[in-house]
């Protein structure tokens, strides 16, 4: 979670220095719900994500490096630079990909999903999308599809409170619930604290064993806090009325887990230690990246169609 | 030897079939495919139990469904019934299949095929007989196909499967009881190719879907000494343009024939083309289209919006200066599908 949080407070820098050449979307705050469900997952069990995946990908054990090569557009990064800060993929780590067309990666997923029932595999498949997403026709459909199917897809509500800048309360009738919309469609819900890394892996170990054994999707919805605006590392607060700055820094995963290492005996100086040099690495990363060639241009014509 | 001579839903249904033999990662689906989709999937339900899927009536979700499974590795076929259901799936056709290898560097294919039913029918009118051909050209990252012949269709829908690239299949329903010789084998048909169906000297006549079919009855009508180059264009996307230029530069004319709206039209394009490099051209191309508004509804106003045969006929005489044909076509021949055996 800190090497996520490190991480990305590098890339603020790169973005504000303009040397990052791709639309950003930070996922500083909502470290505890990726790294809370990929560690309740198997190496391959398969991950899809959306416009926010930095977090989801790293969190899968996805490669900073190649990933910050992707963001700069260089020619080795995960995608070859075609794709940039919205299309995470490292099939290596069964990263399936990622993209940014709101409720899109539910259809998709629901799809890899069917591959692994139809193939009989013992794996299953993880989908994350945010609270926006969720208010798509296309995730209704899904829902109902992966449950008429009966495929093994593990679906992770991201919810950050704003679809861009956009309240719930101005977005949802009174009295909407998504726990009885996916239960209404024998979906198995649960709802967990997005800012609290144990309840997040514990309900989202509870609920892979569940799909594995089942066969049948599940939903854990996370409630958590974009502590940066919606696309760029601003620290708006406007708009903000749950999510304050100070609740934010109340809640911060990172923040709790420091204070209980401390209380169970790790030193302040340790912590320090192991920050500085996850920093380190990514800084060692983000210079290689800096160095790494650009794509030739006759890279425009490639890859349109799979040979 | 005696050809075999089928239908063009039963030659969909006959390539269905064998594939779905001979690669268990193949399935279909959509709406009323255990039914028979039009005759195009009678009874293979019955043969493939767990490789034919009835799905619920959400065209955005089964097709986004069948994207990601074809990225994991299967091979879905999808049957949209009419092309206006599939645009609800539109993000999932135009943005991530046609996408997906492109936006991550390749080493991505999607094998998915989509079949989708397009074009006339007797009284289905603005919002159930659209074609939308040139919505589907222009979008990059997918391969379009428009079969002409039942043996074309069969061809062409075994290549699809095998093609690793999302391929969209735009099946004219007014073509579904044309007949034609199909053999009973598997064979493949290339997915990128026009064909020059008969050759000549004079005139190249570019054609697809039941227009290709219009401009075989239209050449009926035409003076033996017009000698007319026909080709069947197959692809929208990629469009074969060296086979169409090699042909003009050898005829000098080119007249395109389209059974939809004449604005933005793959006639319009083809056109538009050959005019940025009018090697051998002697004369203005022409286009033979329908009027550039929705399709009506009544037979007395939907006789004057498809393009017939005596159209294309005339289209090709005027280029001559020849006179033009004055035929009044029966009710039959305007508003019902043919049942014709091609050539």
């Amino acid at each position: 979670m800190l090497y996520l949080r490190v991480a990305e407070q590098e890339l603020v820098q790169l973005y504000l220095d303009k040397k990052l050449f791709s639309m950003v979307h930070f996922y500083v705050g909502q470290e505890a719900v990726a790294v809370g469900v990929c560690d309740a997952l198997k190496p391959e069990d398969k991950v899809m994500g959306n416009h926010r995946s930095h977090g989801h990908y790293l969190a899968k054990g996805g490669n900073f490096r190649r990933m910050v090569c992707e963001l700069l557009g260089r020619a080795n990064g995960l995608a070859r630079g075609k794709g940039g800060s919205m299309h995470m993929i490292d099939k290596s780590v069964n990263f399936i990909g990622s993209t940014p067309l709101l409720g899109s990666v539910v259809p998709l997923a629901t799809g890899v999903a069917f591959e692994q029932k139809y193939n009989k595999r013992d794996t299953i498949t993880t989908a994350f999308f945010g609270d926006g997403a969720s208010e798509e026709g296309v995730v209704y459909e899904s829902y109902n599809l992966a449950a008429l199917y009966q495929v093994p897809l593990l679906l992770i509500v991201e919810n950050n409170l704003f679809a861009i800048n956009s309240k719930l309360k101005d977005r949802r009738a009174p009295g909407h619930s998504l726990e009885k919309i996916v239960s209404g469609f024998g979906i198995e819900y649960r709802k967990a604290d997005g800012n609290d890394y144990k309840d997040v892996t514990t309900k989202a170990k509870e609920l892979a064993d569940f799909v594995r054994r089942e066969k049948r999707p599940a939903m854990l919805e996370c409630i958590t806090y974009r502590h940066m605006a919606h696309s760029t590392p601003l620290m708006d607060e406007k708009y903000r009325e749950v999510d304050t700055l100070e609740e934010r820094t109340k809640q911060d995963s990172i923040a709790k887990l420091k204070v209980e290492l401390l209380a169970g005996g790790t030193k302040e100086s340790e912590l320090a230690l192991m920050e500085a040099e996850l920093k380190k690495s990514v800084l060692a990363d983000i210079q290689f990246a800096l160095e790494s060639p650009f794509p030739p241009k006759e890279d425009i014509y490639t890859d349109m169609y799979a040979e | 030897m005696e050809q075999r001579i089928i239908k063009y839903a039963e030659a969909i249904k006959e390539a269905t079939k064998q594939i779905l033999e001979s690669d268990k990662s193949a399935f279909l689906m959509g709406l009323g495919v255990p039914q028979g989709a039009a005759g195009t999937a009678v009874g293979l339900k019955d043969l493939f139990p767990t490789q034919v899927l009835d799905t619920p009536t959400s065209e955005a979700a089964l097709t986004g469904m069948a994207v990601g499974a074809a990225i994991s590795g299967l091979h879905p076929m999808v049957y949209h019934e009419r092309v206006e259901f599939s645009l609800l799936a539109g993000d999932a056709i135009f943005t991530q299949a046609a996408k997906w290898n492109y936006m991550f560097g390749g080493d991505n294919p999607v094998p998915v095929v989509l079949r989708i039913a397009v074009g006339r029918q007797w009284g289905n009118g603005p919002q159930h007989s659209q074609a939308l051909y040139s919505l589907f050209g222009a979008v990059r990252g997918l391969k379009v196909v428009i079969p002409s012949t039942p043996h074309m269709m069969k061809g062409l829908l075994i290549s699809a499967v095998k093609d690793k690239n999302p391929v969209v299949i735009l099946e004219p329903r007014w073509l579904y009881q044309v007949k034609g010789h199909v053999p009973e084998e598997m064979y493949t048909e290339p997915l990128d190719k026009a064909r020059v169906v008969k050759e000549g000297k004079d005139v190249t006549v570019v054609a697809y879907g039941d227009a290709f079919v219009d401009t075989l009855a239209a050449l009926k009508l035409i003076p033996q000494d017009i000698s007319v180059e026909l080709i069947d264009l197959v692809s929208i996307n990629p469009i074969d343009y060296q086979t169409i230029a090699k042909s003009v530069e050898k005829t000098g004319r080119l007249l395109c024939v389209d059974s939809t709206n004449s604005a933005f039209s793959i006639g319009s394009e083809i056109i538009a083309k050959v005019a940025e490099n009018p090697v051998g051209l002697t004369q203005a191309p022409v286009s033979v289209a329908a009027p550039d508004v929705p399709v009506p509804t009544s037979p007395a106003l939907s006789e004057f919006w498809y393009p017939t045969k005596v159209d294309i006929a005339n289209g090709i005489l005027k280029m001559f200066g020849k006179p033009l044909l004055d035929i009044k076509l029966p009710f039959e021949e305007l508003h019902l599908a043919p049942t014709t055996t091609l050539e």
